[in-house]
């Protein structure tokens, strides 16, 4: 299989400052890959050098199997993109702009204009100047022009931003009928971990420059997954108990960790027999590590 | 070929919607219109002197109430004026895309950036030249109404390639200012740029380098200080055109290679 995004030992440098450092991204087709990391990470300048905006200091980039060349030429035909903050010409109108991006994309039939005036809901904005309209809506005239000519690719750097709850809503799952029903392949940055979270089917996570960690569909799935927690005075007798009522269970820090899908849907249960062993609980709470925790464990948090 | 079409259309639909285009025909209007101002004034000195300071000036400045008094100025107006309004005008045909943060969508797209580069310049250089048109025209319909005496065909011939002329010499010289907006991502290094031509081009024509510095060529070509043949030699117009030339080669080397972060 052929990967969207490809790049080896990607290397950016501004001066004396390492952007990114021998990044090696490995995006397959039809996959919604988030990439996350802090503000300042590297996440716009990784996506500036996927589109060939920025030429890199070491190492390449394939896109769409195409090698990028050092004058930005690419199958740009088939990739859509939105690049940091959202704009537009000021003075022309939503439709003005939107019909810029067919003429620039050669795109013959105008009609494809207003279909995607009518998806991302800009209709009753399509006459207004792009100067006098809201955050939001420019995010939407953004993500109108990366998704205008139906690319196999889409490139979004922060593709929630501005929008209102209900516009993240509908954006997310504009992205995933378009990754699941079309087989467009999406990568998107982020900061926002729930959005991402919600969306992707693979992360990576990248820190000051380099990539430190790529979560799969099953490391995220456990990341995911919820367990019992249970704290003992007697954690001898409570091992005994569960065991004996045939639960499976880890011990971490004093505190008896359940997995078990009876554990998560019957805590009360659990309480019961702990009792009833006269090793009542001090503690019993149902606990997710989400990949905000994990993100934060990864990047020293806000440092 | 078709890409640069497209590119072109919407070069030219960005200028339609936009009032810059408007204050450069109001801006080149100015010329014309205080030249019959002048004429009007020289034509009758008793009532000049009874008008005060203007008209003092006015005599002062423009010579005699005449065609060729005013074919000169046309073809000053040009050389300088245009040099500032065309440069302002290209500046915001190339350094608006940064202060409007659209430059980043004009690169990862099937239109190259060659094209959209060429477009920038063709809209440019056919702007500018219908000012310069429209200079000219505007000058000879004031000095009809104006009815001022000494036109023969001869003058309108020479002062037809002193104003078309210098006019074009000046549009030759943009690709710099559209080098310094684009690699100066805005507006601001443009100025910066200008200011610094004009002020080297009066320095160059007053210590005797006029001919061989390319900005102060259009000034003397419009005979600010006298005939230009006695001014200008063929390395005049070959320097000009060789300036021309880097500008254009940094300009479309820059959007094609240099790093794109804004």
């Amino acid at each position: 299989m052929i990967n969207a995004i490809e790049t080896n030992q990607l290397t950016k440098r501004f001066g004396d400052v390492l952007a990114v450092d021998a990044i090696n991204l490995r995006v397959g087709t039809g996959e919604i890959y988030g990439f996350l990391g802090l503000n300042g990470a590297g996440k716009t300048t990784t996506i500036r050098a996927l589109l060939g905006m920025v030429r890199p200091s070491a190492g390449d980039v394939k896109v769409l199997g195409q090698a990028l060349g050092p004058d930005g030429r690419g199958p740009w035909a088939q990739v859509g993109h939105l690049v940091e903050s959202p704009s537009a010409y000021p003075e022309l109108s939503v439709r003005e702009n939107l019909d810029i991006a067919r003429r620039l994309h050669a795109k013959q039939d105008s009609k494809i204009v207003d279909e995607i005036i009518e998806r991302l809901v800009l209709g009753s904005y399509a006459d207004r100047k792009a100067g006098t309209l809201s955050m939001g809506n420019l995010q939407r005239l953004g993500l109108a022009r990366a998704l205008l000519h139906e690319p196999e690719l889409l490139i979004l750097d922060e593709p929630a931003n501005g929008l209102d709850p209900a516009g993240v809503v509908e954006i997310r799952d504009l992205l995933r009928s378009l990754a699941h029903e079309k087989g467009v392949t999406i990568f998107m940055s982020s900061h926002i971990l729930t959005e991402v979270d919600k969306l992707a089917s693979r992360i990576g996570i990248i820190h000051k420059g380099k990539l430190i960690e790529e979560l799969d569909t099953q490391k995220l799935e456990l990341l995911r997954a919820k367990h019992l927690e249970v704290q003992v005075r007697n954690l001898e007798a409570a091992q005994i108990c569960l065991q004996s009522a045939g639960f499976k269970f880890t011990i971490k820090d004093e505190t008896i960790l359940l997995n078990d899908a009876q554990a998560l849907a019957r805590p009360d249960y659990i309480a019961h027999i702990l009792v009833n062993a006269g090793s009542a609980p001090t503690r019993l709470a149902i606990e997710q590590q989400n990949l905000e925790e994990h993100f934060l464990q990864l990047t020293g948090g806000a440092q | 070929m078709n890409n640069f079409a497209s590119a072109l259309w919407v070069e030219t639909l960005k200028m339609r919607r936009s009032k810059v285009p408007l204050f450069t025909v109001l801006g080149f209007s100015i010329a014309p219109l205080i030249g019959g101002l002048f004429m009007i004034i020289l034509k009758d000195p008793i009532k000049a002197q009874s008008m005060g300071l203007i008209s003092t000036k006015a005599q002062l400045a423009a010579g005699t109430a005449e065609w060729s008094t005013l074919f000169n100025m046309l073809a000053q107006a040009n050389a300088v004026g245009g040099g500032v309004i065309f440069a302002i005008f290209t500046a915001w045909i190339f350094g608006r895309e940064f202060s409007d943060h659209t430059a980043k969508e004009l690169l990862a797209l099937p239109t190259s950036r060659e094209a959209i580069v060429g477009a920038k310049f063709v809209v440019t250089a056919v702007w500018t030249y219908l000012l310069v048109l429209w200079c000219y025209v505007l000058g000879l319909i004031v000095g009809q109404l104006v009815d001022i005496p000494g036109w023969t065909p001869e003058l309108f011939r020479s002062a037809t390639v002193d104003i078309l002329g210098s006019g074009l010499l000046v549009i030759i010289l943009l690709p710099f200012v559209a080098f310094s907006a684009s690699a100066g991502k805005g507006y601001l290094p443009s100025f910066g740029w200008l200011v610094l031509t004009v002020v080297m081009a009066q320095i160059a024509a007053i210590t005797g380098w006029g001919d061989w510095f390319p900005w102060s060529v259009p000034a003397l070509f419009a005979g600010a200080v006298g005939p230009r043949t006695e001014f200008l030699g063929a390395h005049s117009y070959v320097i000009i055109i060789l300036a021309s030339l880097i500008g254009l080669a940094a300009t479309f080397y820059w959007w094609r290679n240099a790093d794109q972060t804004k």
